[in-house]
């Protein structure tokens, strides 16, 4: 395997870690309020949440692009420095953790309806406040389904191309993935290249959902989120 | 079970707090409207599904945030909506067993049980006391390690009922704690919570509708209907009284009075009725069918009000394994049937029997009556207690 093609893999790995160690907290918090908590706003928080999964991914990584542009609102001319966001593997980082935030939080949320809300109430009769309850009854009753929220997530961003190829491009060596890979290795006719990276990523895909199958004993991925 | 390791002496000094319940909260058909002052040790609350009971209870645990009121107990102010108190769930040192157990998928029995522990130490409660005390009479200690998906419906109502009292509670709410259980298994359970009740001398709402249950544990009873309580007293009064008869109609009253066990005789087993602690002027003994408890075992003998019959005349001729001579102290019509309360001697609980209205004509009752209860051996049913004469 050449430096080039092992690079590819591991910024796509460094990639998917990275953004879905980013949306791990944010998205089961979010999937948690979302199940628990009736507020004004809540269907269009909803709505907002799942946005990413329903738009062309282009489109997310369009509106991203927009944003930290130069003369965008996080961009070098607002804030009076340089993110360095588009076009690097941070970039990357930004458009699939966007891409997989909703998959993640929806996927919490059913997790956490599943669970039966008078348990916690339990938990508080017991002597337990609120963020107590949330650490050590929520969360660990809903392991195994938001571990298939992550496996999910972690997928989703491996796979992600239309948004992170808008922001980042698609530059061999620096923000090129494997999806990316693909695509141009195909593009220019390269079979070998494009056979290669696309078994990389079947294998890779297979290990994940496997994994999430064995370790929850099958019941990982409870119910697959769907916008 | 035989002996039980003695309580420290926290749980045991000094009288009970008093419990006072002053709320409304709107629910969906009624309003619950209660206004309960109590001092007893254990009150049951009876009544049909929908009355209120469980809001009731919530409304106690401090879950029903819409409610409007006073709840207190003893010094401890939990709830006074005027002043503006409001005490969280987590700071009411409440002990809940829920009719469904709610035991936490993630953990196992032994952890289950020590969930509230931090809250007991933070109060200075002895948990690890406690613990050991609960393990001992719920005869938890098998369990300890296992999981709770593996136990059975009477395991884990055992547990939930350890669990809350581990976390050493001030006053402890049973919603049903056996509802879901069939008959004979909560026959099999309510030696457990005598032993609760023997142990904790701490206040518990017992929500039951089971007479049995509700006159084996409670000192006292109150009945809800619509959210209000429309009777409140000592238990046997409470159920045998006109406008509440009918509603345990399904199931019928029966009599509970506690006894012990004699020797029987091959097919029979017999009972000395009472305590057993005093010396008795004429023992009224019962023939009931074989049982397997021990002579000196306390036992509840249970004698549904329509399996008894009256006679003004000692029958004879008659397969009926008991005729008790009797006195009447009350008649009453409830509906369609007319109900007479017997006194077999004064250190004994009367009996309450159920005839048509008819027969207190044609037999000529009066109060004052003597007359002869006849009950027949196959109705005499026996409870154990798990508890020895005299204890």
């Amino acid at each position: 395997m050449s430096p080039e093609v092992l690079s590819v893999i591991l910024l796509t790995l460094q990639v998917a870690t990275v953004s879905t160690l980013i949306v791990l907290l944010p998205a089961t918090v979010l999937g948690y309020v979302l199940a628990r908590y009736e507020f004004f706003g809540k269907n269009v928080l909803s709505a907002l949440v799942g946005l990413p999964l329903v738009l062309p991914p282009t489109a997310v990584g369009f509106l991203l692009l927009r944003l930290f542009a130069v003369d965008g609102p996080l961009g070098r001319e607002t804030l009076g420095f340089d993110l360095n966001i588009l076009l690097t593997w941070k970039g990357a980082v930004i458009a699939t953790a966007t891409m997989s935030l909703p998959l993640v939080a929806r996927t919490a949320k059913a997790t956490f309806e599943g669970i039966n809300p008078r348990l916690e109430l339990m938990a508080h009769t017991l002597g337990h406040g609120r963020l107590a309850t949330f650490f050590q009854y929520s969360l660990p009753m809903a392991r195994r389904g938001l571990l298939g929220a992550v496996i999910l997530g972690f997928t989703r961003a491996m796979g992600e191309f239309g948004a992170t190829v808008t922001i980042a491009g698609n530059i061999p060596g620096r923000t090129q993935t494997i999806a990316s890979a693909i695509f141009s290795a195909q593009q220019v006719g390269a079979q070998a290249r494009a056979d290669f990276f696309m078994l990389v990523a079947v294998v890779l895909g297979f290990l994940a959902i496997l994994s999430a199958e064995l370790l929850g004993h099958g019941r990982a991925l409870p119910r697959m989120a769907r916008p | 079970m035989t002996s039980v390791p003695p309580t420290h002496d926290s749980l045991q000094d000094g009288s009970l707090d008093g419990l006072t319940v002053q709320v409304r909260l709107p629910l969906d058909r009624f309003e619950l409207n209660i206004d309960l002052h109590t001092k007893k040790h254990v009150t049951g609350i009876f009544g049909v599904s929908g009355a209120g009971k469980t809001s009731l209870l919530e409304t106690i645990c401090g879950v029903r945030r819409q409610a409007r009121g006073i709840i207190a107990l003893g010094e401890e102010t939990w709830l006074d909506s005027d002043r503006g108190v409001f005490v969280k769930p987590s700071q009411r040192h409440i002990g809940y067993v829920p009719q469904d157990g709610l035991l936490f998928p993630h953990k196992d029995v032994r952890h289950n049980l020590l969930a509230g522990r931090k809250r007991g130490v933070r109060r200075g409660h002895p948990v690890q006391q406690t613990f050991e005390t609960v393990v001992h009479i719920l005869e938890l200690g098998p369990l300890l390690k296992r999981a709770v998906h593996t136990l059975s419906g009477g395991e884990r109502q055992r547990v939930a009922l350890g669990r809350a009292l581990c976390s050493g509670p001030r006053l402890l709410l049973l919603d049903e704690p056996f509802a879901s259980l069939d008959v004979a298994l909560r026959r099999k359970l309510l030696p457990f919570l005598r032993r609760v009740r023997a142990e904790f001398q701490i206040p518990m709402l017992f929500v039951s509708h089971d007479p049995l249950e509700v006159q084996a544990l409670c000192d006292e009873l109150i009945v809800l209907r619509d959210g209000t309580i429309i009777s409140h007293g000592d238990p046997r009064s409470v159920l045998t009284a006109s406008d509440i008869f009918p509603l345990a109609e399904q199931h019928g009253f029966e009599n509970i009075l506690p006894c012990y066990a004699v020797e029987g005789s091959g097919s029979t087993g017999q009972v000395r009725l009472g305590e057993g602690g005093d010396a008795e002027r004429a023992p009224v003994e019962l023939v009931t069918l074989r049982s397997e408890a021990q002579p000196g075992e306390a036992l509840l003998a249970g004698i549904p009000a329509h399996d008894i019959m009256l006679a003004t005349r000692r029958p004879e001729g008659l397969s009926a394994r008991n005729v008790l001579p009797a006195r009447i102290t009350q008649l009453r019509s409830v509906g369609h049937v007319g109900l007479a309360t017997a006194e077999l001697s004064p250190d004994l609980p009367p009996l309450t029997v159920e005839v048509t209205e008819k027969s207190f004509v044609e037999l000529g009752l009066r109060v004052g009556s003597e007359v002869f209860l006849v009950i027949k051996a196959t109705s005499c049913r026996l409870y154990r207690t798990g508890e020895s004469r005299g204890t």
